[in-house]
């Protein structure tokens, strides 16, 4: 199988997937992302990119409790995989790899 | 499902177009989380933009992921089994109705392989179709802004405006929107059809000057209204209450936005402001505040004052039947029908004639809602539109409309012959007839949605530069109408009606067992029809353009007129208002005569180019000798003793007003008069020389005719000469105009306007530029022009592309007869010929066909104005010509590139 790449959404739609300690559906994560970024994803986009993320294995998922709220409506609940860790861990030591590249105080010299 | 009825709830359309859209695997997951969002939103945002914001998300929803049916066989309704779904593909169709989803599904893939397939024809129809559509959308849009007039007010067809008509024996000499003020009381007194009326007294035209605490304000559309006003053209108070409004003099009501520009603020009720007179001023009192006018309507407001103060203190009287400055609005009682109000009216002109209250002259009553389109009188409250250019450009529009329509049918009947064979093998292997229909409407109606789509973002795009052109208020608005929108449904419905069923029936009915033997053919009632809905449709190009030339030719001419004047480097200011104003008058002039650049001041009543409305009008004069009393309608103006000069109005006989002519009126014996030719031939005098010393009964008082001058235009060329008496003042009490001996416009402006506030520090500059008031008076025209310009070119090139796709049809099926002839011996002038024939042969037709319609046409159009171009026969040639060349260029590169090719190229293939 060829390396799995993964859009940004999807990458942190996986990482707000993976810091929740509580269940996690559409509606959450959209807000996190909110919080997160600043921008406004829309729950269309939320939602296909975690059935996205399911299909390729990075997720999966159950069948959640209906609230009043959602007019009895059930939510699909998210989980991580071990699969969607591994690649996690994957994106976190290349981009390490990266910033250790970056020759010392090249930046600094930006001003930043 | 819960139902909740207490509870806010998003949309229900939004909510059916979710549930019937998104995949039923994945609908309560979705639905649900929209649901809490909302519910959220509900309570941070409120129910609106909750809503909205829901509307928006499930739009969002609209994509094929959403849209992925679950296969058949696995669970439908439940959600599916959890874990990963690596390779699963979602993407097997599920329906309740297999058999008729998949039909329509398989008659979409045809129809958008048949589009890709002949990309230029879908081209051109889609282009054709989408501006097409494009056009008529905006001008239905601009035509509904034009009627919509006078709609905000409930009342607006019980409303009725009086109005005088001037007679001069049995005709109509001119007419008047005003009333003497009386009238209005007495025909309430005399007629029960009147259930209420309403006095509206404009206060000092064109502006009126204002004074907040020291400073001064020009403000127009001032007016003094009874308390009635307030019902009948339903203004509700946003300040001040309604007990006992209006009834006492010196009270005012600002319109919103003059409260906030002047006051920053809504609530003003209480403060004061004061109008400047003559001697003194007027202390108004401010009890209320009024939304802003609706911006279609004839009377728009800025602020208005209680009738009683015009008595008191702006010269009104109420029993005075000598001047006509009231606007009169009368309100019918219920039951009552324009008919018989009509009736009750003239009885009671009748016995106003028989009181002698009236002279020669008629009351006149019109509906309010028609004032806009069709009210043309003098002293209208606003220049008024033209109900026969709205309803114009309206035609052309559709015209324009159905040119696309034409060539989409065109071209695919034209086609039918490449589709002949398809169809023949679908019929042979078992579809119906109408399964075929079924097929050729899909494509109709996909293309029509793509030309929809496009031409609703063509509308987006166009709108401002549309908005500006056709002179429509700022923020009109046009995607947030659901008039629009509802318009844009109706109009691809007829046109998927007028250009869907044709095809179908046509490309339907071929006989399969002839056209796979293969000896089908062009059948000649289709070519016949082809042809005549391409003379159509070139007739209808032929007669716009034409019509275009004229009505640039018209406003060119009118522009290039002599008007009789000269208006170059003159500007105009108004005099001053303010306490100490009126005895600088004298040294204001000897300070800008002192200037280097300043040739000439002039201070007269008003000036040319502002229109006739600007000048007093009298009936009541005649020669002293006169056999026959008359009635015409004379203008009035006073000028000083430089006017003439100033203005370069020639002095056909007599001599100018001089430092010894008393002033005009206070002369009551020996009033001394300048009259223009157009008074001396309703005056029945041949020459101007014979007029000098004739005597003249003015109101009951003698005057001499003093001088003539000839002819000049005091409004747009547009109009006829009027008849114009001039006075003299030398009092600086309305204009100075000014002429400069040169210099940039900034530069006289700038000498002026320091002049000006160095003496008069208080009063408001207001100042224009003689040619630029004049300009103003072809504004209408050229709005008209950029419209119909902007129409009629896109009709030409609809109707040119309709023609280039044929032609390059035409040429194809030809390609391997032309082959044969080039190998025969035919040259390639031979060939050219042969293949530009049949077209140039047709437009021709259409030409023939076109020219006298547009002849009539542009005679009728031609006859409304007073002065006018000669129709000359290149005014029709040029545009024919150039019809021709057009439909030369749009034939001629594939022509010339089949007539050129090599003719192995196209018989090689067998």
């Amino acid at each position: 199988m060829k390396k799995t790449v993964l859009g940004e959404l999807e990458e942190l739609v996986l990482l707000v997937v993976a810091a929740s300690t509580e269940d996690v559906y559409g509606v959450p994560v959209m807000e996190q992302l909110h919080q997160l970024t600043g921008r406004n994803f829309t729950i269309s986009a939320v939602h296909t990119t975690l059935y996205r993320l399911e299909e390729k294995g990075f997720l999966t998922s159950s069948v959640g409790g209906a609230t009043t709220e959602r007019g009895g409506r059930s939510k699909r609940l998210f989980s991580l995989t071990a699969e969607g860790g591994r690649v996690l861990r994957q994106i976190q030591q290349m981009r390490t790899r990266l910033w250790d590249a970056i020759p010392q105080g090249k930046l600094l010299l930006l001003g930043l | 499902m819960f139902s909740q009825p207490d509870r806010p709830a998003p949309p229900r359309w939004a909510e059916r177009l979710l549930e019937w859209f998104v995949a039923p695997h994945l609908l309560d997951y979705v639905q649900g989380d929209l649901h809490e969002t909302f519910h959220k939103q509900v309570v941070q945002l409120g129910i609106d933009r909750a809503q909205r914001n829901y509307v928006w998300a499930v739009l969002h929803c609209l994509t094929p992921f959403f849209a992925k049916r679950q296969a058949a066989g696995s669970t439908q309704a439940g959600p599916p089994q959890a874990g990963p779904r690596k390779a699963k593909r979602l993407s097997i169709d599920y329906n309740p109705n297999p058999a008729l989803t998949d039909m329509l599904h398989n008659y979409l893939k045809i129809a958008f392989r048949n589009l890709l397939h002949q990309k230029s024809y879908s081209l051109i129809n889609l282009f054709g179709l989408a501006t097409g559509l494009a056009m008529a959308l905006l001008i239905i849009q601009y035509v509904r802004f034009e009627l919509s007039y006078e709609n905000a007010y409930p009342l607006a067809n019980r409303l009725v405006r009086l109005t005088t008509d001037y007679m001069n024996g049995g005709t109509v000499d001119a007419q008047d929107a005003e009333v003497y003020p009386p009238l209005a009381a007495k025909a309430s007194q005399e007629m029960n059809e009147i259930a209420n009326f309403t006095r509206v007294y404009p206060i000092r035209k064109p502006t009126a000057t204002i004074q907040i605490s020291d400073q001064y304000y020009l403000v127009d559309n001032v007016y003094a209204v009874d308390s009635s006003f307030f019902s009948m053209f339903n203004y509700p108070l946003l300040r001040g209450s309604r007990n006992g409004l209006f009834t006492r003099p010196r009270q005012a009501i600002l319109t919103k936005a003059m409260a906030l520009t002047y006051f920053k603020t809504l609530d003003v009720v209480g403060k004061t402001l004061k109008i400047p007179q003559r001697q003194g001023r007027v202390l108004l009192e401010i009890v209320g505040v009024i939304p802003d006018s609706p911006v279609n309507t004839h009377l728009k407001i800025n602020m208005l004052l209680s009738y009683p103060t015009m008595l008191s203190d702006f010269g009104e009287q109420e029993d005075n039947w000598n001047t006509n400055n009231t606007y009169t609005y009368v309100q019918l009682a219920d039951h009552v029908s324009d008919d018989g109000f009509a009736k009750s009216l003239a009885a009671f002109t009748d016995r106003l004639l028989r009181e002698k209250k009236l002279n020669n002259e008629r009351v006149i009553g019109q509906k309010i809602g028609d004032i806009h389109l069709y009210s043309h009188k003098t002293f209208e409250t606003e220049p008024n539109g033209e109900a026969q250019s709205v309803y114009f450009l309206l035609g052309v529009a559709f015209l324009v409309l159905v040119s696309a329509l034409v060539n989409y049918v065109n071209l695919t009947t034209a086609k039918s012959l490449d589709r002949a064979r398809e169809i023949g093998v679908r019929k042979v292997v078992g579809s119906t007839q109408g399964q075929i229909r079924t097929q050729i409407v899909t494509e109709t109606v996909l293309l029509n949605s793509l030309a929809g789509v496009l031409a609703v973002g063509l509308v987006a795009g166009l709108r401002s530069v549309f908005v500006q052109m056709a002179g429509l208020p700022e923020g009109f608005t046009v995607l947030g109408d659901v008039f629009f929108w509802e318009s844009v449904g109706v109009f691809l419905f007829i046109s998927i009606g007028l250009s869907g069923f044709y095809p179908a029936f046509v490309l339907s009915a071929f006989d399969p067992v002839t056209v796979l033997k293969g000896n089908f053919s062009r059948s000649i009632k289709g070519s016949w029809l082809r042809k005549s809905l391409v003379v159509f449709q070139f007739t209808i190009t032929l007669i716009l353009l034409v019509q275009l030339f004229a009505v640039y030719q018209q406003v060119g001419f009118l522009r290039n007129q002599n008007l009789g004047v000269t208006i170059d480097h003159t500007l105009v200011v108004k005099a001053p208002v303010g306490a100490n104003a009126r005895p600088d008058y004298g040294a204001f002039r000897q300070l800008l005569l002192q200037q280097a650049r300043v040739k000439a001041v002039s201070f007269s009543g008003t000036v040319p180019g502002l229109g006739s409305t600007q000048l007093a009008t009298t009936t009541g004069i005649n020669l002293s000798d006169a056999v026959k009393k008359t009635y015409y309608n004379y203008y009035l103006t006073t000028i000083d003793t430089s006017f003439i000069d100033l203005m370069g109005i020639r002095l056909l006989a007599g001599k100018n007003f001089d430092a010894t002519t008393r002033p005009g009126f206070s002369d009551t014996t020996n009033r001394q008069l300048i009259v223009n030719e157009e008074t001396l031939r309703l005056w029945g005098i041949p020459r101007a020389g014979e007029a000098i010393g004739r005597r003249v009964n003015f109101w009951g008082h003698q005057a001499t005719i003093r001088g003539v001058v000839k002819n000049y235009h005091y409004e747009s060329p547009k109009a006829a000469y009027i008849s114009i008496i001039h006075m003299y003042s030398p009092s600086f009490n309305s204009f100075a105009s000014v002429k400069f001996t040169g210099g940039t416009a900034e530069q006289q402006l700038a000498t002026l306007k320091q002049i000006y506030e160095a003496r008069f520090p208080h009063s408001p500059f207001s100042y224009f530029f003689m040619d630029s008031e004049y300009d103003k008076q072809y504004k209408a025209d050229d709005r008209f022009q950029q419209v119909f310009g902007a129409l009629t070119l896109f009709a030409i090139l609809i109707s040119c592309l309709g023609l280039f796709g044929l032609a390059t049809f035409t040429v194809s099926k030809r390609t391997k007869e032309i082959g044969i002839r080039k190998v025969i011996g035919a040259s390639t002038t031979n060939l050219l010929v042969l293949l530009a024939r049949d077209f140039v042969g047709t437009v021709l037709i259409s030409i023939l066909i076109g020219l006298p319609i547009t002849y009539v046409v542009v005679n009728n159009w031609l006859s409304h104005y007073a002065v006018r171009i000669d129709l000359s026969w290149w005014l029709f040639a040029t545009p024919a010509g150039l019809v021709l060349l057009l439909v030369l260029v749009s034939i001629g590169g594939k022509t010339i590139g089949t007539a050129l090719m090599n003719p192995v190229n196209s018989l090689r293939s067998d």
